[in-house]
Formats: structure tokens, sequence, C-alpha cells
């Protein structure tokens, strides 16, 4: 990856043109609500402009090659972290949220090296990216030690836990990929498709919905949303097979179900934690989107899946 | 099994500039690291720029709440103020910042809040709010005020008149204020100008006062001003820049 090849690469190009189309369509179709059937559309066209401007920096992003992808995605991860520290507390404790950064920093330097001993081929440093959890996860537990504290210490620990392994390292996937031989293939098509998952069950949620999800967790989520999700999460790999170019039929179809129900699945998981705390949004970074974390979420979930998928099927690298 | 007690930050709801705006700051690890490294960037370029120096450093050494007043020609007394501060008291210490000049505009309020961790303070209106919340601030050990008590970058270099809330501050309030004076700086970067030059800055502090005996009277509060600018007036170097 190097701007020099994205120029070139027929997947990149393919995937810009894509996107631009898509959102011209969705431009279009919501100027005809907005100004023929005279629609409430204000809230929906605050989420529009920010998926342009999502769109636009993930291009450039990309584009520039795979360093400033690992590093975009390793800081897209602190700042989503940032977001859970103030929303569940634990960003008054330095000490565990010092940890947590420097776990996912070493994320994203696992990504950006290669093997020292050289038993692996390619960029990245897969052994280590792998392992780091195991060595995150004894620096938190260290601190209370450290600390000669108790009190109050489980809750922390469980929330740099979970903060560093799901923020951190699991979206540090996503980063990762840009190791891959197929690495504009991976991204492209992972980020597009999540996001078009998601677009879908808003759309099909607002059109069809009848019947809630998870009433307990998230109230409007529904059945017909994550099921009009899921066809569009199944349909989508036949259609960009381009991008794809190694799969069969059976990894066309775990790719689908990775994404239709692992990325609606993400964004229950990220509710549940938001509605234990009691909040609606993580922050209020995004227009229309809530925070970094609220729109990551499902990609969170998806990224990980994905990688491990193709991993077992096909040498990543 | 005890229910879990989430103690979210205040600004959780809040957009991102929004957040900068509102003082005081919540602790955010993120900022204190860009502040930091923009503190450490700024130190190199100030010695290398504008082969800046220190000036009677040990007068700035205290575990307690500390006022800092100096002369104001240009945004480089901020920075070297700062400067001359170590890096672990730089979250703790708050240069007073017009609030209609650098909380207004996206880019100030960046630069403002991140990198110099200014306090917002109303100069036309409600400035005694600006003052009780400076009060509060300084009955927490270890907060370090930067005040430019003439209100405005001076357009000639000379001193100007101290606004008498200087006075009404420290007047009566067990704090050490550490008068402070800049040399060079209006050459430097004066007002108005785009950027700034390479002439050379010093910074000479002075011995720390205190002004907790004194009355809270609007005559007293006019007097410490007075005093205040006098001893920030005596440390100008004779040979100093003109």
């Amino acid at each position: 990856m190097s701007p020099q090849t994205s120029l070139h690469d027929p997947v990149f190009r393919a995937y810009f043109w894509i996107v631009l189309t898509s959102l011209t369509i969705a431009g279009v179709v919501l100027g005809f609500l907005r100004f023929v059937l005279k629609k409430e559309t204000a809230s929906v066209f605050k989420t529009y402009w920010s998926w342009i401007l999502i769109a636009g920096i993930g291009f450039v992003v990309v584009f520039l090659g795979r360093i400033p992808t690992i590093v975009g995605v390793t800081l897209i991860a602190i700042c989503a972290f940032k977001e859970f520290a103030h929303a569940s507390g634990l960003y008054r404790d330095p000490w565990m949220t010092g940890a947590v950064y420097a776990g996912i920093i070493t994320v994203g330097i696992t990504s950006l090296i290669s093997d020292p001993l050289g038993a692996e081929h390619g960029t990245g440093w897969y052994g280590l990216f792998v392992a780091v959890p195991a060595f995150a996860i004894p620096l938190i537990l260290l601190i209370p030690i450290l600390r000669n504290r108790a009190r109050g210490e489980l809750q922390r620990i469980s929330l740099a836990v979970i903060g560093f392994v799901y923020i951190g390292w699991m979206f540090g996937h996503l980063g990762f990929m840009a190791n891959a031989r197929n690495a504009y293939g991976f991204i492209c098509y992972i980020i597009f498709a999540t996001g078009l998952t998601d677009v879908a069950a808003f759309t099909f949620g607002k059109i069809f919905g009848r019947h809630s999800l998870r009433s307990e967790i998230s109230p409007n989520k529904t059945w017909e949303g994550a099921l009009g999700a899921l066809a569009v999460a199944m349909i989508l790999p036949w259609l960009l097979r381009f991008s794809l170019p190694s799969f069969g039929p059976w990894q066309l179809i775990l790719t689908g179900l990775i994404v239709g129900i692992g990325g609606q699945l993400g964004d229950l998981s990220v509710s549940v934690i938001k509605r234990d705390i009691g909040t609606k949004d993580m922050a209020a970074t995004i227009p229309g989107h809530g925070g970094i974390l609220d729109r990551i979420d499902s990609l969170v979930y998806v990224a990980p899946l994905f990688m491990h998928m193709t991993g077992y099927y096909y040498p990543l690298r | 099994m005890k229910k879990w007690l989430y103690d979210s930050a205040r600004d959780v709801d809040q957009a991102a500039t929004d957040r900068l705006r509102q003082f005081p700051r919540e602790p955010d690890m993120v900022i204190y690291g860009l502040r930091s490294l923009g503190a450490l960037i700024i130190r190199g370029l100030l010695h290398i720029y504008n082969h800046f120096e220190i000036v009677g450093h040990q007068n700035l050494r205290t575990n307690r709440s500390l006022v800092i007043v100096a002369n104001h020609c240009s945004h480089i007394d901020t920075l070297c103020l700062l400067a001359a501060l170590p890096l672990r008291k730089l979250h703790r210490a708050f240069p007073a910042a017009a609030s209609d000049y650098f909380f207004q505009s996206v880019p100030r309020l960046w630069a403002a809040a991140i990198l110099v961790n200014a306090l917002p303070f109303a100069r036309q209106a409600r400035v005694r709010e600006s003052l009780s919340l400076c009060r509060q601030l300084l009955a927490n050990p270890g907060t370090i005020l930067i005040i430019f008590p003439e209100g405005t970058r001076s357009t000639t270099g000379e001193v100007g008149e101290f606004k008498s809330g200087i006075g009404a501050l420290v007047a009566g309030c067990d704090v050490a204020v550490a008068p402070c004076f800049v040399d060079g700086s209006f050459q430097a970067w004066p007002k108005g100008k785009r950027f700034p030059r390479p002439r050379k800055v010093r910074l000479v502090v002075g011995r720390p006062r205190n002004y907790r005996d004194r009355g809270t009277d609007k005559i007293d509060f006019c007097a410490i001003a007075a005093e205040l600018r006098d001893a920030v007036n005596e440390l100008r170097p004779a040979n100093g820049s003109r």
C-alpha cells in the first residue's frame, strides 16, 4: 500500500467510485424526501454530512498507504477509548487509562513493524499482535498491586480490560489488515459493508419496523431492520466479489454472516455498555452519529472475526 | 452483588469544541499528552529562535499556590512563563486569557485550551465571577495562575496601568504573588504582527510577595495593583531591550 499503488489499484479505484455513487444516490433520495415529499429530515441530513466527511477522511488515509492506515486506526482507537473512559468514569484513574493507552499503542506498533527474527514473511508482527492481550491484561492487573489498593479496583480492572481488548485490540485488527496481500480489498470491503449494513438496518427499521429486537437494550432497533440488514450483508459479498478474489462460495457466505450478524451484535454490545452507564451516546464527537465509539461499534466486532476467518482459509500476507 | 457506580464525566454529551470551552476542564490523558509534547516543542523553539533565558528561576519553586503577575506585550509572554515551570506542573498552571478573544474562534480555542490550558477570563462583564473562579482554583494547593493585570497587550512595550482586579484577587488571601518581567517579547512579536521574529527574550522572576494582611477595600486593591506594577517594572533589566 502506497499512494502510487493506490492510484493504479483497480480495487481501490472501484471502491472510490462505489462510495461516491452510493453517497450521491443517498443524497438524491434524501433531497427528494426533503424537498418533494416535505418530510422532516434534518437529523438524517446531519448524519449524511458526517458520512461524507468520514468517507473522505477514510479514503485519504487508505490512499496514503499502510503506515497512515495503521496510525489512523490507532488514533481512532485512542479517541474511542477516551470516550469510553469518560463515559464510564475510568478517566479519573490515570494509571489505568495510561496502561490501556500503552496497550493500544503497542497494538499499533506490532502492526507496523516486522518480525525481528524473520520467521514471518511480510510486514506486521502477527505473533506478537495476537499476543498483546497476554501482556496488556497482566499490566492492568499489576496496577492495583503496585499502588497497594483493593477497594473498587475490580470495577476499574474490568473497565480497563474491556476497554483495551474490545476497543484497542479487536479494533486494531482493522489496522493489521493493512499488511494483508489484498489489503485494499479487505479494508475497503469491511468498512463499506459494515457501514452499508448499519444504514440498511436503520432504513429497513424506519420503513418496516414493528417488532422490537431487544427492548431492554436498544428500544429503536427492530427485527425487521436486523433481517433487512442481514439480507443486504448476505448479497453484498457476491456483488463485490472482485475485492475478495480468492474467496469461494463458503467464504463469501461466512463473510456475509460475519458482517450481517456480527455488525449488529457489535452495535448491541456497545448499547449494553451505554445502557448500563446510562448515556444515550458515548460522546458528541461526530454530529448525527454520537461518539466515535458509536460509529465504529460494528466494525470493532466484525474486523477481527473477518480477519481470522480469512487467515484460517488463506495466508493473510 | 453491589451495584457498580459509573461516575461519568460531566461533558460526555457535549461536542468537542464545547468541551474545550467549559472550565474547569475534566482530566484527560490525551490532552495532557498533547500539552506536554507541545510544551517541549515550544521550549525548544523559544531557546533556538529567541535565545530564551530565565533569571530568578528559584523564585518559582513552591508547592503551594502561586499567582504569577507579568507585563504583557505579546503572546510569547504566556509561552515564556509556562516554559519557566516544570512539566509536571503544567496541567495545574492556568494563564488567564480573555474569553472574548481566545474562546470564540475554534483555532484559538484549540491553542488556548489544549496547548496553554487557559482559564477563560471575562474582562468586560462578569469580572467578579471570573475572579471568584480564580480564588476557588487558588484554594487548591499547587495551582498556578498566570495573570497579565494590564488586561491587554501593550502596543508600546511599556508597562501599562494594572487593573485593580489583581488587587481584589490577592488582597487578604494567603497566596504567594511572583512579579515577573518578560523582556524583549515586544520586539519579538508585537501586537498585530502575524509571525514572531527571532529576537532575544529574557524572563526575570522577582521575589514572591504576600498580601494576606491587606484590607479588602477598593483603595487597597488599587494600591496593591500599583505596587505590583512597580515591582514588575523594577525587574526590567538596566541594559534591557527598549
